[in-house]
């Protein structure tokens, strides 16, 4: 049983914070990665991350084996931070029209860099194309803000 | 590749890092870690400051998998690692408890944030994840020539302060080598009190018109914790939430009677500090004080700067207290010459200074303006007396060390780092009145101006 992802947090999701990926062997070994950039479907069940090639070398043939992927979603300025974990109902590589949702993350994230201090010369270089673009049906949302409160359900809204 | 082949800089809590876990079921968790600890070559620690998903997972299926970030380059490493065991108390639980419990201080939050476990990981293996596309070759500059000059800098540091006269000089030199050998820019020394319970700035660098006299309690933010635990602690990339909140500190000041009793001066620091270090001066069983250096710079003091500065801290330490014990030694006579009358007061004679003394807390006000308390309190009001019933304005040490009133220790008292407060508070508040060093031990009281004492409780 799927869960939708609550409307107040769509733009959080696809605004260029950071995201983490978390998949996993056939012998339960996890994996951890970036991805570059998120994309809520129009009814809000389900959840596209891109995944840039050159580190995605693992990721990918986990999730093709089990399609069992966590991704977190977290807030420099404040910690504000969820993850969202699901079943990949979608796994290819990215078309000319995917890469503008890489290109956008791209450039905001890039900023957020900079802003903390990662010199442009660095933040220049950081790879988001080609990608593979996976996209999974959401099963539960938590909250994963820093504290006591962490890794508790997030309720709907 | 090793772990010990990673910049130890990977494991400041720069940029934090990513750690993956599964849980029983198969189902991956993600999360991001304020830091991960370098134990050694072949293991890593995670603090446990909550039992969380993270941590349950591990207990089911040890496998993790991590990604650090080198902050300076932005290389990624991607560590394989196994949970072994938690550790609760020990070496590593107390440097981490240390970290956590300076960083909790710093922001109200001691107790919240506190260290359940040291969690212990066997590293499986290191290899470098290909985030960034390979630097433009025209654009890379290498390193300038690797110059080892801190050994020049150590070198500088040990000679000037060995050499210098008094603790004045000694603190005043350290703070400025340590700038100009090693770049640290913004620096102080705090030096326990006579209750071994508060430490006070009496030096500082960096710091612009920073005031002398600032305290913070044993066990109290990053100084506190380190004079504490008697430990080195740095941290590096100091993120907003945990950066010195000394602006919005909450100042719980005592009232009572017609007087606000407001006398804490604010501790010398950089409100946008990105790192800092801190280190205690010990010499055999005795804290002496803590020296801390701060920067605007991510990750500026590295592993190196942490020894280099050790050592340091260490030949400041005996230094300091060489410097005390001779003083009390050698209290020779003063020359006819130092003995010379005191100059005529200055000009601002007509204008009449007032002071109080607020015997409850030992302190002393000018005008409306606090000026000094506790023990550097009572001996200015002392001096200040003798001045105003006798009309003395030479006076000795060992006067002061025989005064049970004035509350210093019998043995290894701090006299000489108390008049060195002393002095710079009045330079800095009150600069009709001056305490002139006339030779070793001896000292004169200059007053520019008519005063008038006044001494009243507060309530």
């Amino acid at each position: 049983m799927g869960r939708q992802i609550p409307e107040d947090l769509v733009d959080f999701l696809e605004g260029g914070v950071s995201i983490l990926v978390g998949t996993r062997d056939a012998d339960h070994r996890p994996e951890t990665t970036r991805a570059v950039g998120a994309e809520v479907s129009k009814d809000r069940s389900r959840l596209t991350v891109l995944l840039c090639e050159h580190t995605a070398g693992r990721a990918v043939p986990n999730l093709e084996d089990n399609g069992r992927i966590a991704v977190a979603f977290s807030r420099p300025i404040d910690n504000f931070a969820v993850q969202l974990k699901g079943r990949v109902v979608e796994l290819r590589r990215g078309q000319d029209a995917d890469r503008r949702v890489a290109e956008r993350y791209y450039a905001i994230y890039g900023d957020q860099l900079y802003m903390v201090g990662m010199p442009r010369s660095l933040t220049k270089r950081i790879r988001v194309w080609p990608s593979f673009v996976v996209t999974f049906e959401v099963d539960d949302i938590f909250v994963q803000t820093p504290g006591p409160g962490a890794g508790k359900r997030l309720e709907a809204s | 590749m090793k772990l010990s082949e990673l910049p130890r800089r990977c494991f400041q809590g720069v940029i934090p890092a990513m750690f993956a876990t599964v849980d029983a079921e198969g189902i991956p968790n993600v999360t991001y870690l304020s830091q991960v600890f370098y134990v050694d070559e072949s293991r890593v620690a995670l603090s446990c400051q909550f039992f969380n998903k993270t941590k349950k997972n591990v207990l089911v299926n040890p496998n993790g998998c991590l990604q650090v970030l080198d902050p300076v380059t932005l290389d990624a490493y991607r560590i394989e690692i196994r949970y072994d065991h938690a550790e609760t108390e020990g070496r590593l639980f107390e440097s981490m408890s240390a970290r956590i419990d300076a960083i909790a201080s710093h922001t109200g939050m001691s107790g919240i944030f506190k260290l359940i476990s040291a969690d212990v990981y066997d590293v499986v293996s290191v290899e470098p994840v290909a985030i960034l596309e390979p630097a433009d070759p025209e654009q890379v500059l290498d390193d300038p020539p690797g110059y080892r000059s801190e050994v020049t800098g150590l070198q500088l540091v040990c000679q000037r302060t060995c050499r210098a006269k008094g603790l004045e000089e000694l603190l005043s030199t350290l703070l400025e080598t340590l700038e100009e050998a090693f770049g640290f820019e913004h620096s102080m020394v705090l030096l326990t009190d006579e209750s071994g319970a508060r430490l006070y700035a009496i030096a500082s660098r960096g710091y612009g018109a920073a005031e002398v006299g600032a305290e913070v309690g044993l066990g109290e933010g990053l100084i506190g914790t380190v004079a504490r635990e008697r430990c080195v602690i740095r941290v590096a990339g100091v993120g907003a939430e945990l950066r010195y909140g000394r602006a919005i500190r909450a100042s719980v000041h005592r009232t009572s009677g017609g007087r606000t009793l407001a006398p804490e001066i604010p501790l010398p620091g950089l409100v946008d500090a990105q790192s800092q270090l801190a280190l205690p001066m010990v010499v055999g069983d005795r804290l002496l004080g803590v020296i801390a250096v701060e920067s605007r710079t991510a990750a500026a003091f590295e592993e190196w700067h942490e020894a280099y500065l050790e050592i340091i801290a260490s030949q400041a330490a005996l230094a300091i207290e060489n410097l005390l014990g001779k003083e009390r030694e050698s209290e020779p006579e003063p020359s006819a010459e130092q003995l010379a009358p005191p100059p005529s007061p200055i000009a601002t004679a007509d204008k009449k200074l007032r002071l109080r003394f607020f015997p409850n807390d030992d302190c002393v006000f000018a005008g409306d303006e606090y000026l000094v308390r506790n023990v550097p309190g009572k001996i200015l009001w002392r001096l200040l007396r003798a001045y105003a019933t006798s009309g003395r304005t030479e006076f000795t040490n060992r006067e002061l060390r025989l005064d049970a009133s004035l509350g210093l220790p019998p043995v290894r008292d701090n006299l000489e780092s108390r008049l060195v407060l002393l002095r710079k508070r009045l330079a800095q508040k009150c600069p009709e009145l001056a305490l002139v060093p006339t030779g070793r031990g001896h000292f004169r009281l200059e007053i520019g101006c008519p005063i008038e004492l006044t001494e009243q409780n507060s309530g």
